[in-house]
Formats: C-alpha cells, sequence, structure tokens
C-alpha cells in the first residue's frame, strides 16, 4: 500500500454538495431480482420536478422502484442516481430526501411531537431547531391540535399524515410517498391529496405510488404507469384519460326493464354495444366513458324506470393495462 | 439549568444523543427490559440471602490439635512479603517443649518453631514449611468467614455477574437493536435519514449501554455496600473490597457490550439471530469454566470473551486482596493435621471456605504485574468490542432492507 504523500488522511470530509445539471432521480436500465422472482426488469427513468404519480398493481414493482431510489435493496444491474450519487453507497443525498414508506408501524408509544423532533435531530438539527421543524410541519399536515397525543391513539389517516410529516423535516426537495392514501378516510384522503397538490407548487419533486387511477389523476399531471417490473406507459395524466376513453368500457345499468331502457341508448353515437347480462341488467359498450356519463342522468330521468345501480365493472388500471398490454394481464 | 443543559447536550454529536436517547426511552416501554432486568435482580439477591445467612452462622471450631484446647494455635501471618518469610508464633508452646533441636526445626531453617512461606506472588502460589506443632489449631470461624465470603464474591462476581448478567443482559436487549426495527419495518424512519449505517448500529450500542451500565454499576454498588457492612473484618466496612467489586463490575460492562454488539450483528445477519447468539453464549460458558476451573491456567480462554473479562477481576483481586494467595494455602494446609495417601504424600484438612475460594480464585497469568494484566485485558475487550462493530456494521451496510 502506498503511503499518502498529502497527508490529509481520510479524515477529511468534505460536505457532500449534489451534481447539478443531472434529473433528481435517474435510473439507467435497473433490474433488481429477488432470487428467481424479477421484481424490475430494465427501468431507465429520469425525474425532475413536479408531482409524479407511479401507478401499477400490487406486485409491480412501485416498491421496489421507493426502495431502489432510498438505497434500501442494491440494484441487480444498471445505476442509479439521486442528485447525481448513488444512494446505495451514500446515505448523504437523503438530506435532500423526504421517504414515507409503505408499512404502518410507528412508534406508538411516542407522540407525534417527539417522533418527529428525533428524526429532525438526525439531520442535524439541535434540539430548538427539532421542536421548531416538528411544530411547522405537523402543522402543515393539520395535526397541530393533537401533536402532544400518543402515535397509538391515532386514527390510519392521522398515522399516515405524521409519516408524512416525518419526511418534510429539513424542507426536502424530494419527497417519496409509498401508498400514501391507503386505508385512509375520506377525510385523510382530501388532507393528504391538498399536502401533496401545495408540495406540488412549491417546486418540489414528489412522487406518489398508487394502485388506484383515479387517485393518482386528482393530484398529478406525470404517470409513470409499472406493469410486471415494467415501465409500461409514461405521459401527461390527460392523455392517458385519452387513452382510457378511447378504449371501449361497460357500464351496468340495474333496473326493472333493461329492453325497454336499452331503446334510449340506441341512437347514441357514443355507445358501441348493447348486451342484457340477466333479465335486470343492462350492459353498454362505450369508447367515451365521459360522453355517457352526461348523458346518462337524462335518459335515466325520462325513461321514468326505477334504476338501483349504476356500476363501471371495470376498473380504471385495470381497464388500462388490458389496452397497453394487448390483453394479456 | 436547562440552558446549561442544552449547551452539553448541543456540544455532543446531535445525530448520536438523538438515537442513543430514543434507544433508551423505547427500552423503557418495553415490558421485557423490566421483566430481564428484574429477574436478574432478584436472581442475584436471593443469593445475596444464602450469604448473610452464611456470615450470621458460626462455624463449629474444632480441636484439630487434639489437645482438649480449641483454637489456641492460630494461624498468623500476616503481611507477607514477596519471595522468603519466617512466621508463625507457637502459641500454645507445644513446639517449644519438644526435646531436641531437630525436632523444634523440621523445616531446616535454622530458626526453631516458626513457618516458611515462600510466596510466589506472580504465578499465585505459596510454598509452606512448618515446624512441628506451629499454627497448628486455626480458628475456623474467622477463616471461613473470611474465606466464604471472598468465596462469595468472587463467586457471584465472575460467574453471576461477569458471565450470567454478561450474557443475559445482551441476549435480551442487544439482538433485537436492529432486528426488531428490520421485522417491524420501523428501521425504514431511521435509515431514510442522512447517516450512515455503520453509526446507527453504534449510536443503537451507545443507548444500550446507557441501559445497561448503569444497572451494572448500580447493582455492584449495591452488592458492595451490603456485602462491606455484613463481611468479617475489625473495621465496620471492608475497604478492600471496593476495588475487586469495581473491576468485576468494569469487566461485566466490558464483557456485556462485547457480546451486544456480536448479538446485535448476529440479529442483523439472520432474522433468528437469537439462535447464533445462544450457540455463542454455550461457547463462552465453556469459556467461563475454564477460565474460572484452571485458575488461570489455561490458555485457551485467551480465544474468547468471558476470558479477558475474568483476568480483569483476577488482576482487580491481587491488587485489593494481595494476601489471597496466602489464604488460600494456608486454609489447604489447614494447620498441618490430615493423614498421608498412598504415596505418602499428606494429604491436609482444609479450613471450611478454603475449597470454594480456591475454586473461585485465579491468577491472571499473563506474567505481568497485575496493574498491566488489567490494562492489557480491558485493551484486548475494547479491541473485541470495536472488532464486533466494524463486522456488524459492515454486515449492516450489505443488508437489503425491505
Amino acid at each position: 500500500m502506498m503511503p499518502d504523500m498529502t497527508q490529509h488522511g481520510k479524515a477529511e470530509v468534505e460536505e457532500w454538495k449534489p451534481v447539478s445539471n443531472t434529473p433528481v432521480i435517474l435510473f439507467d436500465r435497473v433490474s433488481k431480482t429477488y432470487g428467481r422472482i424479477n421484481a424490475l426488469g430494465g427501468v431507465s427513468l429520469g425525474i425532475s420536478g413536479g408531482v409524479t404519480g407511479i401507478l401499477g398493481m400490487n406486485g409491480a414493482g412501485k416498491s421496489t422502484l421507493f426502495k431502489l431510489m432510498m438505497g434500501k435493496v442494491k440494484p441487480s444491474s444498471g445505476a442509479i442516481r439521486l442528485f447525481g450519487t448513488d444512494p446505495w453507497k451514500n446515505s448523504a443525498p437523503y438530506s435532500r430526501v423526504g421517504f414515507v414508506p409503505e408499512h404502518e408501524k410507528l412508534y406508538d408509544w411516542m407522540t407525534a411531537f417527539d417522533f418527529i423532533t428525533t428524526f429532525a435531530r438526525l439531520h442535524g438539527m439541535t434540539r430548538e431547531e427539532a421542536s421548531k421543524e416538528a411544530t411547522r410541519v405537523l402543522s402543515f399536515v393539520s395535526l397541530d391540535d393533537v401533536m402532544h397525543k400518543k402515535i397509538g391513539q391515532f386514527s390510519k389517516g392521522m398515522r399516515q399524515r405524521v409519516k408524512i410529516a416525518h419526511a418534510l423535516v429539513n424542507d426536502p426537495e424530494l419527497i417519496i410517498l409509498d401508498e400514501p392514501l391507503q386505508g385512509c378516510d375520506p377525510l385523510a384522503r382530501t388532507t393528504i391529496m391538498n399536502v401533496i397538490k401545495q408540495l406540488g407548487a412549491m417546486g418540489r419533486t414528489v412522487l406518489v405510488s398508487s394502485h388506484i387511477l383515479h387517485e393518482i389523476e386528482r393530484i398529478t399531471e406525470q404517470i409513470v404507469i409499472l406493469h410486471r417490473g415494467r415501465v409500461l406507459a409514461l405521459g401527461n395524466s390527460h392523455a392517458i384519460r385519452e387513452m382510457l376513453d378511447q378504449h371501449p368500457h361497460k357500464i351496468v345499468i340495474d333496473c326493472e326493464n333493461p329492453r325497454e331502457l336499452s331503446k334510449d341508448f340506441v341512437d347514441l353515437d357514443e355507445v358501441t354495444g348493447i348486451s342484457f347480462s340477466n333479465p335486470n341488467k343492462l350492459l353498454i359498450e362505450t369508447k367515451h366513458l365521459g360522453e355517457i356519463h352526461k348523458k346518462l342522468p337524462e335518459i335515466i330521468v325520462q325513461s321514468n324506470q326505477l334504476v338501483t345501480g349504476i356500476d363501471n365493472p371495470d376498473d380504471d388500471l385495470q381497464s388500462i393495462l388490458m389496452y397497453l398490454t394487448g390483453g394479456s394481464l | 439549568m436547562s440552558t446549561k443543559m442544552d449547551t452539553i447536550w448541543s456540544k455532543l454529536d446531535r445525530k448520536s444523543t438523538a438515537i442513543a436517547e430514543f434507544t433508551m426511552r423505547q427500552y423503557r416501554t418495553r415490558i421485557s427490559t423490566w421483566v430481564v432486568l428484574g429477574a436478574a435482580t432478584v436472581a442475584i439477591f436471593l443469593m445475596l440471602l444464602f450469604y448473610i445467612e452464611a456470615m450470621n452462622t458460626e462455624i463449629e471450631a474444632i480441636d484439630n490439635d487434639g489437645d482438649g484446647l480449641i483454637n489456641e494455635d492460630d494461624i498468623d501471618w500476616d503481611n507477607l512479603q514477596d519471595g522468603v518469610n519466617y512466621v508463625g508464633e507457637d502459641d500454645d508452646g507445644d513446639c517449644e517443649n519438644l526435646d531436641t533441636t531437630s525436632q523444634r526445626d523440621g523445616n531446616n531453617n535454622k530458626n526453631e518453631c516458626d513457618v516458611l512461606i515462600i510466596v510466589d506472588t506472580l504465578n499465585g502460589t505459596t510454598y509452606i514449611y512448618p515446624d512441628a506443632n506451629v499454627d497448628e489449631d486455626p480458628d475456623e470461624d474467622k477463616y471461613g468467614k473470611e474465606a466464604g465470603h471472598r468465596a462469595f464474591i468472587l463467586g457471584i462476581g465472575k460467574f453471576g455477574i461477569v458471565y450470567l448478567l454478561g450474557i443475559f443482559l445482551p441476549l435480551f436487549l442487544a439482538t433485537g437493536l436492529i432486528r426488531e426495527e428490520m421485522s417491524d419495518g420501523t428501521i425504514h424512519y431511521m435509515l431514510a435519514k442522512p447517516i450512515a449505517r455503520g453509526e446507527v448500529l453504534l449510536y443503537r450500542m451507545l443507548g444500550y449501554i446507557g441501559l445497561t451500565w448503569p444497572y451494572i454499576l448500580g447493582l455492584c454498588g449495591l452488592m458492595c455496600l451490603i456485602t462491606g457492612f455484613t463481611g468479617p473484618g475489625d473495621g465496620i466496612f471492608r475497604w478492600s473490597d471496593i476495588g475487586v467489586w469495581m473491576t468485576i463490575a468494569w469487566a461485566a460492562m466490558l464483557v456485556s457490550l462485547v457480546y451486544g454488539t456480536i448479538f446485535c450483528a448476529f440479529g442483523i445477519i439472520w432474522k433468528n439471530g437469537v439462535i447464533l447468539a445462544i450457540l455463542f453464549a454455550a461457547w463462552e460458558l465453556g469459556m467461563a469454566f475454564v477460565a474460572i476451573l484452571s485458575g488461570g491456567d489455561s490458555p485457551i480462554r485467551y480465544f474468547s470473551v468471558i476470558g479477558w473479562g475474568m483476568i480483569i477481576v483476577d488482576s482487580g483481586v491481587a491488587i485489593c486482596w494481595p494476601d489471597n494467595w496466602q489464604l488460600i494455602q494456608s486454609g489447604l494446609w489447614g494447620g498441618g493435621q490430615g493423614t498421608e495417601n498412598f504415596l505418602g504424600e499428606p494429604e491436609y484438612v482444609p479450613l471450611p471456605g478454603a475449597e470454594p475460594l480456591d475454586v473461585f480464585s485465579g491468577s491472571p497469568n499473563l506474567g505481568t504485574s497485575s496493574w498491566l494484566s488489567l490494562i492489557i485485558s480491558t485493551l484486548v475487550l475494547v479491541f473485541q468490542g470495536i472488532m464486533s462493530w466494524f463486522v456488524g456494521q459492515s454486515i449492516f451496510k450489505g443488508k437489503e432492507v425491505d
């Protein structure tokens, strides 16, 4: 081994600086396998700024993608850069990242305030700075009135907000939320969605994963669709919505006399097919779901029939995946 | 007050105090912590009850020389020097009354009616060559209490505190330090912060010793007080025991730190890391027996953690009770009463307490002074701790956290 002629030694650690002129997140042909299971196969992505929704069914590789970004797991091949740094080898970029894991377990014995201050101190803050920061982020997620209560007493939506608040200390530039809306009541859902929108408006890069399209649609302009570990589509939510609308959809109407009701739909241009799956059900096929839904109330009122239910049997995501994969899920 | 505390705290590394403090609070909320500490305390204090009972029971005196009088010719060799000593007093005069010089000077050292003692402190041995009928009827009660007291301290100290506490505290309190967080998924909160995994391990260990070290110190301090006042001796309190208790506490602290780091690493390697920890504990139990029963003669104890812990205690004994080997040897000699075996070698009847004290005493046997042995064994344990941390953190670094 050569002696260190400069005599600087290894002790002198320079402050970590992000590499400029590079996307916040860069995936270059990244694959990840667990044994024989291929969780992610050759994903290339570059994300900077704005709110991006990662959409995919359970097991599509959303969590694996996030774990790779956060350096929790090592890629089997390919390269990942977080602010230009390999997250598996260096924890320094985490100072600019807030991560909300999907795991529900929290430290139930701590108060929300204690939890946030403790983890804020891992950013190198003093106690005072950490308390100030905790108060700020907890009021940002509207938990300021219960912040001195134990997390164990919180509802699922409140716990989800505590996790988000914990990720927001140190004002990160990138916020990663793994299924933040899962299991939340409608009120918490709205609050969390507003928080995410607000973060996007503040110029932060936000990544949100979900398996429900209309949730993602309400908060993001960019969508990445992940299926079986591959990026299936990447684009603007309007484009995806349009694509979805072009694709045949089914509407099921429960009514007294489906044959009678069907007459009102036959004349519509948007309707491509009508069938009767059982004596009380009318099945309408359309490529313009939105248009039909606009006309539906009027038709029903005019028909004077008792309609007990209207349903879209295709899950949005499933149908979009069917369309994109050409029918093989 | 609070501002002063704040300045002290802020001078320390903020991340380390955050995690260490968090770890200690986490321990506090767990019932298992209190069960482990409570059970250990109860077990140790139960042993203490037997000790107190023994100290308050008089040991029956025996007329060792068969002259109808008891305890009239006690062993009298305080303050022996390293090397050759001429001691012993013919209290009852039955040596002086012997007919010839050759009878009065059986050990041929040209002094009549004495005991020639050669002390070898370094190797912890003492050779006794007595003239006939000198120191032949020792005081069993006085000797038994002293030897029993020391045997209790060393027995409970070496086996109960250094080994059992040293292994059980980390088994229950350190094995899950990282593993439990990994299986709960809560490790994600810690690892999502700008902190290296090696640091997380180090600061978690800091929190662990923040709980266990004060506990060990408190327990040993309490034991020292109780045995110091109850134990035999001329003064109210046995001051010389303090140093021995301090080395017992020190050994237990270092040993529990090394075991803790190793067990925590086992927990990182495998979700059933506690199995590896128990296997390791079994090896260490064997080594504890080797170290205790060999009295410091077996080099295999160097390949263990507990062996070095025992050397710390043995060094403490050598420093604080320099007469320990003489006490053992004189007790085993027991005034020279006994029989001969078939080879014609004398088999003495030991005084009460001499054999247990002999079992639990050991020699540091590092071929150097007691103080240096204490320092060397401390350094070895610290080195073992650092190495365990180093290996543990490199395993942790390469571990994928799901």
